[in-house]
């Protein structure tokens, strides 16, 4: 995929997010997010300084044109773009970053795709939850709402690693 | 130089990453009032907990000046109490007119000790104070738990002094507060150990019973707690001797105070002048 096209289709993506974030607030025990997939996705040339700053602009974007809450989305967004290099070396092997290449589920196998996902998904969530509940809600409450996110945002997730991969597409 | 070159980058990495969730916090905090008192008490308590941690950090390293003021202000209170017993005694005159030598006529001196011997027969300790500070030879040592011993020498800013642990030393002890009187020495072996002895066989004692200094001589002030009685044996079928185990452990001393018989050149003096008129009679 060029960069340009990768470009649209982030764009997108975020703008799906942004949706979601306003159309599809079924309950509040389900957080339905797409972002931490999408930084995980992010070409591999695109560096943690840079991934840093997208993850940080992109979270406020989406707080800002659907949830309301400033500064929720970038803070727990940020951390994701903060450990996705060490995530992918340690899912996909270091080869994946020396030869500049992406993951895709064809050549690294569901399992291991999906293992990426549920942790970004889950450093997001964990965060995400906490801010968002201040203090205020019961563990029980948080921990249903995790696992219901959880899984919801991984079934999301695999359809993005599914656009986003390029190599999946050829 | 590889090596560098992969700290460098990391290093700005995770300055970003930081400043990023500073920034994040921040925006949270600014624009939600449940965030805002969220962040604010978990900023709190880290605070708290950072401010502890130095706080208790500080407190350990000052903790020998701490002592050294508790020590004084420990001094300034039992001055306080010799006062008051004093005064007590004072106007209590018909009941116990020996008790009125026993705090009044002496006077006291706050000091640390500089050096202890412990593991020898003649223990001696070193003392912060000497001469300037009106300390004397032949003083007492004492602290809050009982005699720890007498002044030897007197220097100008240090003292010399004979540790209770030492075998040369004998104090004159009573058993309680009107029991018989007898000598009481260290048992060179251990820090907490005495014995009290030529005590009469008719005076019944039983173990537990408190030992006080007897206020015969004139070193010591009367009534001073020094430890308790332990079990006895009688030596040459004439008196006992009694084990006592000391309130005070010389392993764990640090702060004395030396007390001083203002007295005692008076009384030397009336000791001379009294023996030329007994032998003119």
């Amino acid at each position: 995929m060029s960069q340009r096209n990768y470009l649209i289709t982030y764009i997108v993506m975020v703008a799906l997010q942004i949706l979601i974030g306003n159309y599809f607030r079924l309950t509040p025990l389900i957080t339905l997010t797409l972002l931490p997939a999408i930084i995980l996705c992010l070409p591999d040339r695109v560096g943690t300084g840079g991934a840093l700053l997208i993850a940080f602009v992109s979270g406020l974007a989406v707080d800002w044109l659907s949830e309301g809450v400033i500064g929720l989305n970038a803070l727990a967004l940020v951390p994701v773009a903060f450990v996705r290099k060490g995530v992918i070396n340690l899912m996909f092997g270091t080869e994946l970053s020396e030869r500049h290449e992406s993951f895709s589920i064809r050549k690294h196998g569901l399992g291991k795709v999906s293992f990426a996902l549920l942790m970004v998904q889950s450093l997001f969530l964990v965060i995400y939850i906490a801010a968002d509940g201040a203090g205020l809600r019961s563990t029980s409450f948080n921990l249903i709402r995790f696992s219901l996110s959880l899984l919801t945002g991984y079934l999301l997730s695999l359809l993005i690693v599914d656009i986003a991969a390029p190599d999946e597409r050829k | 130089m590889p090596a560098n070159r992969n700290i460098i980058p990391s290093i700005i990495n995770a300055v970003i990453f930081i400043v990023l969730e500073i920034a994040a916090l921040n925006m949270l905090n600014n624009n939600e009032k449940l965030q805002n008192i969220w962040i604010s008490a978990k900023i709190h308590g880290f605070m708290a907990k950072a401010w502890g941690g130095s706080e208790s950090i500080r407190r350990y390293f000052n903790l020998s000046k701490e002592n050294e003021d508790l020590a004084q202000e420990n001094f300034a209170l039992s001055q306080k109490i010799r006062k008051y017993q004093a005064y007590i005694e004072l106007n209590h005159i018909s009941e116990a007119d020996s008790a009125i030598t026993k705090t009044v006529g002496f006077k006291y001196i706050p000091a640390s000790i500089i050096k202890v011997s412990r593991n020898k027969q003649h223990n001696y300790i070193i003392i912060s104070k000497g001469s300037n500070q009106g300390i004397t030879p032949k003083s007492g040592i004492i602290s809050r738990n009982g005699v720890v011993g007498i002044i030897d020498a007197v220097g100008k800013e240090y003292s010399y002094a004979l540790s209770f642990m030492n075998s040369e030393i004998s104090i004159s002890a009573r058993l309680g507060k009107q029991g018989a009187v007898g000598p009481m020495v260290w048992d060179g072996r251990s820090t907490k150990g005495a014995l009290l002895k030529e005590i009469p066989l008719q005076y019944k004692f039983h173990p537990g019973d408190t030992i006080y200094t007897s206020g015969y001589s004139s070193i010591f002030p009367a009534d001073i707690p020094l430890g308790v009685a332990g079990t006895s044996r009688i030596v040459n079928g004439a008196t006992n001797e009694i084990k006592i185990k000391l309130f005070q452990d010389f392993s764990m001393l640090r702060y004395v105070t030396v007390v001083t018989n203002v007295g005692e050149v008076e009384m030397n003096d009336l000791e001379k002048s009294e023996e030329p008129v007994n032998e003119k009679k």
